[in-house]
């Protein structure tokens, strides 16, 4: 059926780990890829997590590329334009395009690759989350973190009633495609705007049905949590502790590394 | 026999008018099993929606042990935890984000205490057979657990009587059968139970009652047998005879066999058929009944080594997680007994792996089996002691 992140996170070498201290090692990291004004601390972080990722969670390492792979494009193409309409400082490069010159300098290059690092740091911090954590326990930290509980619940409504209508949407697609619904590019988008009202009709049915199903047993404002939690073993939190010290203190120690 | 659900002059009209139910007058007694059948559109769904409250009747009444029900919300909670109700599409009933939440909402909307929720849960899920499944997330799951899991999601609110709408439907052969077998446990827990279904095969084979609707209305009411021999009936109502129906009718007009009401299965076809065959004398096999929750199951594994056993039988959860366990391939896992006494008369031994109230059940069913038919089947109980047995099989 489809490849899915929350397939990864029920079923991976981490998933009996505490969602606490994962969640405060992926959160960590983030602050730090984000605050850092040099890229060493982030691509430390970058490198570090992918290979908590690969080799603590047991990734599959195709499936982790191909995820970075989306984030790391669109970080691509806003660096090169950082790279050309920004700064000052001595000129490295010029080009000529539509009459206009652009030219390259050095505090946009590095500002660029300050932007590739942070946005990779990052990125690689939260699929490390996304990656070894299900949602239900995320909802469960976010219920010790009192968060209101009508927020966590309808969160948890919605989570699970995106898997069904992921999969109506593919059901419809495949109907669409076995009668051509994407011959042409205006009969594609008819397809997908049908697609869409349909989707949104069913989701409206569902609802109702949800209210059945809920009255039917004895609905009265409550939605319980798992109880049960893994707890974080003491070597464990020393090691996120120690992780985190150590990232923010390169951080600080690089912070007057220049690249050029 | 007391009644437990009632109805009278029960009428139901949707919003455009059409009318769904009319004047319905039936009742249900206690611990029975029940089959709703009809055509598409006959009004099945409308008359289960109703017995647990969920629609109102647009005139008459639905009566719950002998008392009229009342729509206000301490009545209709009530009502709804006395009738569990399992929707045909698990994917409607499933909301929470895993099986345990699931399971717990119930329990958790009717103010149990915490660990009384979770003993309840951890009682359903046992009960269905998913324990360890806590923590999956229903998207997870194949169609048949999903239904496994809506039932323990009822279960757990300890229901008086189960609906079940259509619970076969878009289940694999294998999975259908586990779900009917459980249900049939449950029914042996005291539970009584009400499905809705086109599946005639099913309907006839499981039900102590048929109720056949039509167009919104009751057109039949009574035994498998009654009301799938009228050939007329079944035509108008857009079903079909369940095949031992058939064959036994068209055996019936060739004079082959001879009877006054067509056999309910199999074996009963096949004594029609053979009525000579199992008065060879000592011909017939042994049937074992074993207990599985008084036997460990090395010694199982140990009886099936020495005896003779050809075929396993395994009848319930607690038999079927066993025989998983212990790796013990089960030969039948629904219809375990008749299936058994037909090898039996066929001079094989059988064994039937079972639990609770089901093992004097198996052990009743078998010796009305010989008591009517005039067969001779041993039974020997594995609950007694294990040098008894030896002898006995040295014996």
């Amino acid at each position: 059926m489809h490849d899915l992140l929350d397939d990864y996170a029920q079923n991976n070498a981490l998933r009996d780990t505490s969602p606490y201290i994962k969640m405060l090692l992926g959160l960590g990291s983030i602050l730090i890829s984000v605050s850092s004004t040099t890229p060493v601390a982030p691509l430390f972080v970058a490198l570090t997590m992918s290979l908590a990722t690969l080799i603590l969670a047991k990734i599959p390492g195709r499936i982790y590329s191909r995820l970075l792979l989306v984030p790391l494009s669109f970080a691509l193409i806003s660096a090169a334009v950082v790279a050309f309409m920004h700064g000052s400082g001595q000129t490295l490069y010029s080009v000529e395009l539509f009459g206009t010159t652009l030219h390259l300098q050095t505090d946009g290059v590095e500002l660029a690759v300050l932007l590739i690092a942070r946005t990779f740091g990052g990125m690689c911090s939260l699929f490390f989350i996304a990656l070894t954590t299900p949602m239900i326990e995320i909802f469960a930290t976010l219920k010790s973190l009192h968060i209101p509980e009508s927020i966590i619940e309808l969160s948890m409504m919605i989570y699970r009633y995106i898997f069904v209508f992921l999969d109506q949407a593919d059901r419809i697609h495949s109907a669409q495609m076995m009668r051509l619904g994407d011959a042409s590019a205006r009969s594609s988008l008819t397809s997908f705007a049908m697609l869409s009202s349909v989707l949104f009709l069913s989701s409206w049915e569902q609802g109702e049905r949800l209210i059945v199903a809920m009255d039917s047993r004895c609905y009265d404002g409550k939605l319980g949590l798992m109880e049960e939690e893994n707890k974080a073993a003491p070597s464990q939190i020393i090691a996120v502790a120690l992780y985190l010290i150590a990232t923010a203190t390169i951080s600080v120690l690089s912070r007057n590394v220049s690249l050029l | 026999m007391t009644k437990i659900i009632e109805t009278r002059d029960l009428s139901y009209s949707y919003g455009d008018g059409t009318q769904a139910l009319k004047g319905i007058n039936i009742s249900f007694e206690r611990g029975k099993k029940v089959a709703l059948v009809g055509p598409n559109g006959a009004g099945k769904s409308t008359l289960m929606l109703m017995m647990n409250g969920i629609l109102r009747p647009s005139s008459g009444e639905v009566l719950f042990s002998g008392k009229p029900l009342r729509y206000d919300a301490a009545s209709l909670r009530a009502i709804r935890r006395a009738v569990g109700m399992v929707f045909q599409n698990s994917d409607d009933q499933l909301f929470a984000p895993t099986v345990y939440q699931d399971v717990a909402f119930g329990p958790i909307n009717l103010g149990f205490s915490p660990e009384k929720v979770k003993r309840y849960v951890g009682f359903a899920l046992r009960y269905v057979g998913l324990c360890g499944y806590e923590r999956r997330p229903p998207h997870h799951l194949s169609g048949g657990e999903k239904k496994r899991v809506a039932i323990a999601g009822i279960l757990a609110m300890e229901p008086e009587v189960m609906i079940l709408d259509e619970p076969t439907s878009n289940l694999d052969p294998a999975s259908s059968e586990e779900i009917m077998d459980m249900l049939d446990e449950l029914n042996h827990g005291g539970k009584t139970l009400i499905i809705s279904t086109h599946d005639v095969e099913l309907a006839y084979r499981w039900a102590d009652e048929i109720i056949l609707m039509k167009d919104g209305e009751v057109v039949r009411r009574g035994t498998g047998q009654e009301v799938f021999s009228d050939v007329d009936l079944i035509r108008d109502a857009r079903l079909k005879q369940p095949l031992v129906v058939d064959i036994y009718l068209e055996l019936m007009s060739r004079d082959i066999v001879r009877g006054s009401k067509p056999p309910r299965n199999i074996l009963e076809l096949c004594d029609l058929l053979q009525p000579k065959a199992r008065e060879g004398t000592g011909a017939s096999g042994k049937i074992y009944i074993c207990d599985v929750d008084q036997i460990p199951g090395g010694e199982i594994q140990a009886l099936i080594d020495r005896a003779s056993v050809s075929f396993i039988g395994g009848m319930g959860t607690a038999a079927k997680a066993l025989s998983e366990r212990c790796s013990i391939s089960l030969d039948f896992t629904y219809g375990v007994i008749d299936k058994c006494i037909l090898k039996a008369l066929t001079g094989k031994s059988a064994l039937i792996m079972t639990s609770g109230g089901m093992v004097d059940h198996s052990q009743h069913r078998i010796q009305d089996y010989c008591r009517e038919s005039g067969a001779e089947i041993e039974i020997c109980s594995l609950s007694m002691r294990q040098d008894e047995i030896e002898k006995d099989m040295t014996g």
